[in-house]
């Protein structure tokens, strides 16, 4: 209890303020004191994977939980691979018919993807299996 | 933090009790070092070799080893089931 308060609270024992006047003098005082900030909203650490598959024939389930820092560390990783090796990448990735540039893909973009994915929450519902990909 | 413990679970029959492992990796890393120091040789010669640069790659995998806690791998297909769990 603040000494405001209690001055208050002494105020009304010793019979100086009504019941009603101190009431409304500790809403005052509540109103005066600044409200505490709002806490900051935890970031998560892990990445959630969760199958059920109830399909009679092989009910499957799976729960796969990754850190988010392990999914960074894998990303960095990537940039240990050299130039040459990309060029050959992106000649295969070609053929196949995925013409996708990797030497134009900085670790930082996918540091900033992997950022994001605190966001991300993606369910799939099938008649048998149900997925369900989230942050926690 | 470098992974303390490392469980594995394997039932291969639902009635089976299975095998369970608590591999604790700080002692097991000391048993292994030798060889440890032979692999991280080894891995050199190969980025060497390879042209990757053997610094970014160590640092790279140790990031990977230092992120490993918190990582938990669960199946169950209701014959087999399969735990893998890093803390």
């Amino acid at each position: 209890m603040n000494e405001q308060r209690r001055q208050i609270l002494q105020m009304l024992a010793e019979g100086k303020i009504t019941a009603e006047e101190a009431e409304r003098l500790i809403d005052a005082l509540g109103q005066e004191q600044p409200e505490s900030p709002p806490r900051p909203k935890s970031r998560p650490k892990y990445l959630r994977v969760m199958v059920m598959d109830t399909s009679e024939a092989s009910p499957t389930r799976i729960n796969v939980q990754i850190p988010l820092q392990l999914l960074r560390a894998g990303v960095r990783l990537t940039s240990v691979i050299p130039p040459q090796v990309l060029t050959k990448i992106n000649a295969e990735l070609d053929k196949t018919g995925w013409p996708i540039d990797l030497t134009e893909l900085k670790p930082q973009h996918i540091e900033d993807l992997v950022d994001q994915l605190d966001e991300v929450t993606i369910d799939v519902d099938d008649a048998t299996t149900k997925l369900h990909v989230f942050c926690e | 933090m470098i992974p303390q413990l490392v469980t594995v679970r394997y039932r291969g029959h639902p009635e089976g009790r299975g095998l369970r492992l608590y591999v604790p990796v700080v002692p097991v890393l000391l048993l292994l070092s030798p060889l440890l120091v032979l692999a991280v040789l080894g891995a050199v010669v190969a980025c060497v070799v390879f042209r990757f640069s053997p610094v970014d790659a160590l640092r790279g995998t140790w990031r990977l080893f230092w992120a490993l806690p918190g990582a938990r791998i669960e199946l169950d297909d209701g014959q087999t089931a399969l735990l893998i769990s890093v803390r």
